[in-house]
């Protein structure tokens, strides 16, 4: 029996109950599995993966009267179809257009659940955005105000999650962080763990002084400290376009003094204009600059 | 969407083709369930005929099965209750919906504040959003990149015209500021910064410009000459740039994952890296940013092994 096949009697099987089967009705009213037990149970194993990863709610239930309890399986037909989410042809068509547009990295499988994804792929296609593995679970903790857990730096965090921000190739999570008792920004590819849901989000939602401007020397926990940089007139209109509103002295060279809560962000961004930028101070800062600079020589 | 789809792909369709189906009263046209569904004729007629036939629940008597009526160009589906409500979307599905539609707000720099009467994207994200239980429709904020100044729209300008353009623009790889003529082709956002892709006259070729690097641009009243015909991805290597071996500390990683490199071995407590270099300051700054993390093993010429000494030496004459 072919795969497709028994995908969908299975699913057929799974909704057509309402007392929970166990692996073995299944093998006997689907059909189409192979006999010998272990590879039946890899077959099954497999075929449950494919139907999760596109959304099917399985429930693992115990079943009902026997001794000893052995688990079975059903899908809820109400919690299989999902709330009432109805769009119009028009806003179907708008986000079949979106889609074609800006292309994320991933398994795209929401227009074909709402049978709109038709059109040629976009010849059109003006942008690439990544969606990492985290953001979709980030997201519906943002927007139904759920607190998060997760690893980053090390150690453990527990954030209420206000956006999530696409700026300069990067994810960014911005958020209260219970412990640290202040808000945060987190670099959503660097998180170190799965993200996991850690109850209602209790403080109301705040914002970060738009986060979408945020530099790499911003993002840390250690307190700011002011240091200064110097962008020869050449270089300059790139680093005032990266710093924003910084004016020009008459040469046209650029002298910014920035907030920096990692120096290693800061150092990075000083030689990202190798001879072209200079650190004027703190004397600290300048120090270890040329401290690691000698270490290559 | 192209090229085969494997059996998931299948099954993620006909759960919705299935329901949508039932409900037309006189059947459904082949070809609209082809192109709602990016469902490739030949493999659904296939499908629908081989399979969905002999679907249905325990004992498989016929009262138990789908009823599919294939005709010419129609297909009816009767008696499928189990699939009569299509599957949900996911939380996953629907932020991935509400990103893209966010991206495109950001594309056409929309202030949705503006609009009395919302656009039928305005309105799907709202519902979106609400679906995800946000009222306020904030959590998701994209940025597909910036650009000084006006720089984009009179670039969308002149490619719209057709038009030559003049720019002033910092080469970061070569590290110098340069001027150059070019037919503009496309604009496009990769990883969140904006590209201009175009003929050089300059270099007599094809180029990629980052549209945050241009310093100053004039739009000519010269019409372009070239047709650009590929050109959407960042970074493009050529064969015959030299190539450069490093060993690098794990924390360096990040290394791997922003830049295009030719073979990396990935076992050991370092990794070791071969790469092409477009330009040799790229390699200075990448070296001198990550100090002690990076080794340099091997470098083709016309580059040697001194060059980061001498990058270092260049910086380090500022502060004596």
């Amino acid at each position: 029996m072919d795969k497709l096949e028994r995908l969908l009697n299975l699913t057929a099987a799974l909704l057509n109950t309402d007392r929970p089967l166990t692996a073995e009705d299944l093998r006997a009213r689907v059909g189409g599995y192979p006999d010998e037990k272990s590879s039946f149970r890899r077959t099954f194993e497999r075929d449950k993966d494919d139907l999760r990863s596109m959304g099917v709610p399985l429930r693992v239930e115990v079943v009902p009267g026997i001794d000893p309890p052995i688990d079975g399986y059903r899908i809820d037909r109400e919690e299989y179809a999902g709330g009432e989410l109805h769009f119009e042809p028009d806003e179907l068509a708008a986000l079949n257009f979106a889609t074609n547009l800006v292309r994320l990295d991933g398994d795209e499988t929401a227009l074909v659940k709402l049978g709109a994804a038709g059109g040629s792929p976009a010849k059109e296609q003006v942008g690439r955005v990544p969606f990492p593995d985290a953001l979709a679970t980030l997201i519906s903790a943002a927007a139904d105000r759920q607190a998060v857990s997760f690893i980053y730096n090390g150690a453990e965090r527990t954030v209420e999650p206000w956006r999530l921000s696409f700026s300069r190739g990067h994810w960014y999570l911005s958020g209260w962080d219970r412990a640290r008792a202040a808000d945060r920004l987190y670099r959503v590819d660097r998180l170190g763990s799965d993200v996991t849901l850690a109850g209602e989000a209790v403080e109301p939602v705040g914002s970060i002084a738009d986060p979408l401007d945020l530099r790499s020397w911003e993002l840390g926990d250690g307190p700011a400290v002011e240091a200064t940089v110097r962008v020869d007139p050449d270089q300059a209109a790139f680093a005032q376009h990266i710093l924003g509103d910084v004016s020009l002295a008459d040469d046209g060279s650029l002298t910014a003094t920035l907030q920096v809560r990692n120096v290693e962000a800061f150092r990075s961004f000083v030689l990202s204009f190798l001879e072209h930028a200079e650190v004027i101070g703190p004397p600290q800062i300048r120090a270890d600059f040329i401290a690691w600079l000698e270490a290559q020589t | 969407m192209n090229g085969r789809l494997t059996a998931r792909d299948r099954l993620a369709r006909l759960l919705s083709v299935i329901p949508w189906v039932t409900q037309q009263v006189d059947g459904a046209r082949i070809d609209e369930i082809v192109e709602r569904y990016a469902y490739p004729r030949e493999q659904l007629l296939a499908d629908l005929q081989d399979i969905v036939f002999f679907v249905g629940v325990h004992p498989f008597t016929p009262d138990c099965l789908i009823e599919i009526e294939l005709g010419d160009d129609r297909v009816h589906i009767r008696y499928a209750d189990w699939f009569s409500r299509p599957l949900r979307l996911t939380v996953e599905d629907q932020a991935r919906l509400l990103t893209a539609g966010r991206s495109v707000l950001a594309l056409t720099e929309t202030d949705e504040s503006d609009h009395e009467a919302a656009s039928p994207l305005l309105r799907a994200l709202a519902k979106l959003s609400i679906a995800l239980g946000d009222e306020g429709s904030g959590a998701v904020d994209v940025r597909l990149g910036s650009a000084p100044g006006d720089t984009l729209g009179r670039l969308r300008e002149a490619i719209t015209e057709g038009r030559q353009v003049e720019l002033e623009y910092y080469a970061y790889g070569r590290d110098e500021l340069t001027h150059r003529r070019i037919d503009p082709g496309r604009l496009f956002s990769d990883q969140g910064n904006w590209y201009l892709s175009g003929w050089c006259h300059s270099a007599d070729g094809e180029r990629v410009f980052r549209v945050d690097r241009i310093k100053s641009m004039l739009v000519t009243a010269q019409s372009t000459k070239h047709t650009v015909i590929a050109g959407d991805t960042a970074f493009a290597p050529s064969g015959d740039d030299p190539r450069v071996q490093l060993r690098l500390k794990r924390d360096a990683r990040w290394v791997i994952e922003q830049y295009p490199f030719e073979s990396v071995d990935d076992r050991g407590d370092h990794l070791t890296v071969t790469m092409a270099v477009t330009a040799s300051p790229w390699l200075e700054r990448l070296l001198l940013r990550l100090g002690p993390a990076a080794e340099l093993l091997a470098i083709d010429s016309p580059l040697d092994l001194e060059l980061r000494r001498r990058a270092a030496d260049r910086v380090l004459n500022r502060y004596h």
